[in-house]
């Protein structure tokens, strides 16, 4: 019974850490329909600039999640226009465009992190590393994993205040439906891209402080949290990001109870089952809202 | 006299092309040596392990004038491809190394799995291949021809940390978990804790393999479940520090951790800090040990001494070895007394003197299997047990290569 609580705990866990990584990639796929292979480079990159400003300026990593938030939601500022270019105009077709431009992107950040940074791994601790909260003597809450699950959370519902309850939010969600009536209408598409895109690669780099404190930081890390949003995303429904919390939970619980149960060796299939099953039974995900 | 400079034209081509004819024919007074290994990906920690050694052998052979044969002496040059962690990228990068760069002979990737694809290329080219790191049995399992390794495979060095924690530690220890990654070394690691365990009456509660990348939480809060006494991980280097990381985080407190490869890096230390105190692991080679030769590096003092000078790090075995791979075919040239660039006869001369070779070097005696299960692997290199103590591995066992104590049980987390 005891393994059993630990096995649900584990994999609630895991589907705070996939929410982190999984919500900026849905919104950037709702909102501007660009599906981005960088994304766990933004992770990777994230990882870096807080070893490297813990190293240079000391102290705890999360102090630094606003910080790294800011800096990432310039650079994703900066370089959205160029994604906009490439996934505009004449192009036959603009989402594969997007897909080989942000794949470019993903392969320049993983070498340059290399010739930067080196094959060293290397690795952060917070003031929660290691810690734990045994509840009852019989099952182990890690504490910086319970972090990572309330930061995912809470930036979710964040977000959700955000999209439904700000008259932004409902320009963005107004784009996301009908990117040329929003246009007609007078709402700048272009700008609202960019202000998304800089909101996911601000978040996404923030998760790297988590993930890097978590397991260990390397230029290579990033591969498996691209895999893990596109799983999520299409569980979710692509573009439905309140769907991400679910289908993240979903993905957690499944590695867990699949991992101690079954075999970890199984993970990969029973995930690839999963997702192919929801993408022939149901392919506008598990709540039937994506796109 | 338009047809005459088509036919001059067709023939240069052909000329080109045609191997051994006398444009085709380089000629050069260095070796040219090709070296396939991880220099990006997930393995690029190891790769640049095994770049580090061979940089080494070639940098110092240079420095000596090269390598001496018939009273004149052949400076080697180290052409690089990068295999990027993968086994396909590997054999391309090996057959762009054979065709166009024509390279005389091929220093080895860094994991079992970029040398299970590289084999099958070099045996196509009739290329000799020497790994200096890869460890899967697999690889000496498949008979290759041409290549040969300087590291025992795994399945015979594993089992001196099991021994020394199944005989020389008190209380003994009953029960043992293991967990390995899905590729062919970390398997083959798992496999072979797994087997020595049962050889020497330990119970094995739970034996997992788990894929590359995946979170092992689940995995080990199954393992922890059971409340083994020995925790024993089959991995590279990254997993190696995450799977530790984890275990703390989970409060798995086993009396050992026990480890192959990866917690001899540097990298492991260095990330989890006072965590790796403790932790059991295994090597065929340490800066400590007292090898004498009269080749290259005369001792295994004067190895790790040039070592810390050029790269500001003790070496470890993996970087050890391939340093050693590049002093095999240095040696065994000499025996042949071939001269670059190789020709096709040179090149199973080549074979058959590293068949030959039995020399004693600062990495201890090099002498390849040429039949068993063990074929054109350098199998008689003898394990040792280490383990993390006071922030350095020392050599706890077996038997009398033990220089100091094993401590046993490993106290709890918060108690380190």
């Amino acid at each position: 019974m005891e393994l059993f609580i630990q096995t649900l705990i584990d994999g609630l866990l895991i589907g705070g850490l996939i929410i982190v990584v999984g919500i900026g990639f849905s919104l950037c796929f709702g909102v501007m329909h660009i599906v981005d292979f960088a994304v766990g480079e933004w992770v990777m990159l994230g990882a870096y600039t807080s070893y490297l400003m813990v190293r240079y300026f000391g102290h705890d990593p999360m102090i630094y999640l606003p910080i790294l938030f800011l800096i990432f939601a310039g650079l994703g500022w900066l370089i959205y226009p160029l994604i906009y270019r490439a996934v505009s105009g004449k192009r036959h077709n603009p989402v594969i465009m997007g897909l080989v431009f942000t794949f470019g992107l993903s392969i320049m950040a993983k070498g340059g992190a290399l010739s930067v940074w080196g094959y060293h791994i290397q690795s952060i601790t917070t003031w929660l590393s290691g810690k734990s909260l045994s509840l009852g003597g019989l099952v182990t809450l890690p504490a910086l994993r319970f972090a990572g699950f309330i930061f995912g959370i809470g930036v979710t519902l964040l977000f959700m205040i955000f999209l439904y309850k700000t008259k932004f939010g409902v320009i963005i969600r107004a784009t996301a439906q009908d990117r040329e009536t929003a246009s007609l209408l007078g709402t700048d598409v272009k700008k609202i891209g960019g202000l998304v895109y800089s909101l996911y690669a601000g978040l996404t780099g923030m998760s790297g402080v988590l993930i890097g404190a978590l397991f260990s930081i390397h230029a290579a890390m990033g591969a498996k949290y691209c895999t893990l949003a596109f799983f999520v995303v299409v569980l979710a429904g692509m573009g439905y990001v309140p769907g991400v919390i679910i289908a993240a939970f979903v993905l957690g619980l499944l590695q867990s109870l699949v991992g101690v149960y079954i075999g970890g060796r199984y993970n990969l299939v029973a995930l690839f089952i999963v997702m192919y099953g929801v993408l022939l039974i149901t392919p506008k995900g598990l709540l039937r809202r994506g796109i | 006299m338009k047809k005459y400079y088509k036919i001059v034209f067709l023939f240069l081509i052909f000329s080109f092309l045609i191997p051994g004819s006398g444009f085709s024919q380089e000629k050069r007074d260095y070796f040219k040596v090709g070296v396939v290994t991880s220099l990006s990906g997930e393995l690029v920690f190891g790769g640049t392990v095994t770049k580090r050694g061979y940089d080494l052998w070639a940098e110092t052979v240079n420095s000596m004038g090269g390598i001496e044969i018939g009273g004149k002496k052949y400076k080697v040059t180290l052409i690089y491809a990068d295999d990027q962690s993968t086994p396909a990228t590997a054999a391309v990068a090996g057959e762009r190394l054979i065709t166009q760069e024509k390279v005389d002979f091929i220093l080895g990737p860094y994991a079992s799995g970029p040398t299970l694809a590289l084999a099958p290329i070099t045996e196509k080219y009739k290329i000799p291949h020497i790994t200096g790191s890869a460890e899967s049995p697999l690889i000496w399992l498949r008979k290759f021809k041409y290549t040969f390794g300087t590291i025992p495979s795994v399945n015979l060095t594993a089992q001196a940390v099991i021994t020394v924690l199944a005989k020389e530690v008190s209380p003994k220890p009953t029960t043992i978990g293991i967990l390995g990654i899905d590729d062919p070394f970390s398997k083959f690691t798992a496999e072979a804790f797994k087997t020595a365990s049962e050889r020497l009456g330990l119970k094995v509660v739970k034996y997992e393999i788990v894929p590359e990348g995946s979170d092992y939480t689940p995995s080990i809060s199954a393992i922890k479940a059971l409340n083994p006494d020995l925790f024993a991980m089959g991995n590279h280097e990254k997993a190696a520090i995450e799977m530790m990381k984890i275990s703390k985080e989970l409060k798995f407190n086993p009396k050992a951790f026990v480890q192959h490869y990866g917690m001899t890096t540097p990298d492991f230390r260095k990330s989890l800090g006072k965590d790796c105190e403790y932790v059991f692991g295994n090597a065929v080679w340490t800066p400590n040990m007292n090898h004498q030769s009269t080749i290259l590096f005369k001792t295994t003092k004067e190895y790790h001494e040039a070592f810390v000078k050029k790269f500001n790090t003790d070496p470890d075995y993996t970087e050890a070895g391939s340093t050693a791979a590049g002093i095999a075919f240095q040696e065994a040239l000499r025996m042949i007394k071939a001269t670059p660039p190789l020709t096709e006869a040179q090149k199973e001369a080549l074979i058959s003197a590293l068949e030959k070779l039995d020399i004693m070097t600062f990495y201890g005696r090099i002498k390849f299997e040429t039949t068993g299960e063990s074929y054109h692997c350098n199998a008689g290199l003898q394990p040792v047990a280490l383990q993390y103590q006071g922030g350095k591995t020392v050599e706890v066992g077996p038997g009398n290569l033990r220089r100091v104590a094993p401590k046993y049980p490993t106290p709890p987390w918060d108690k380190r």
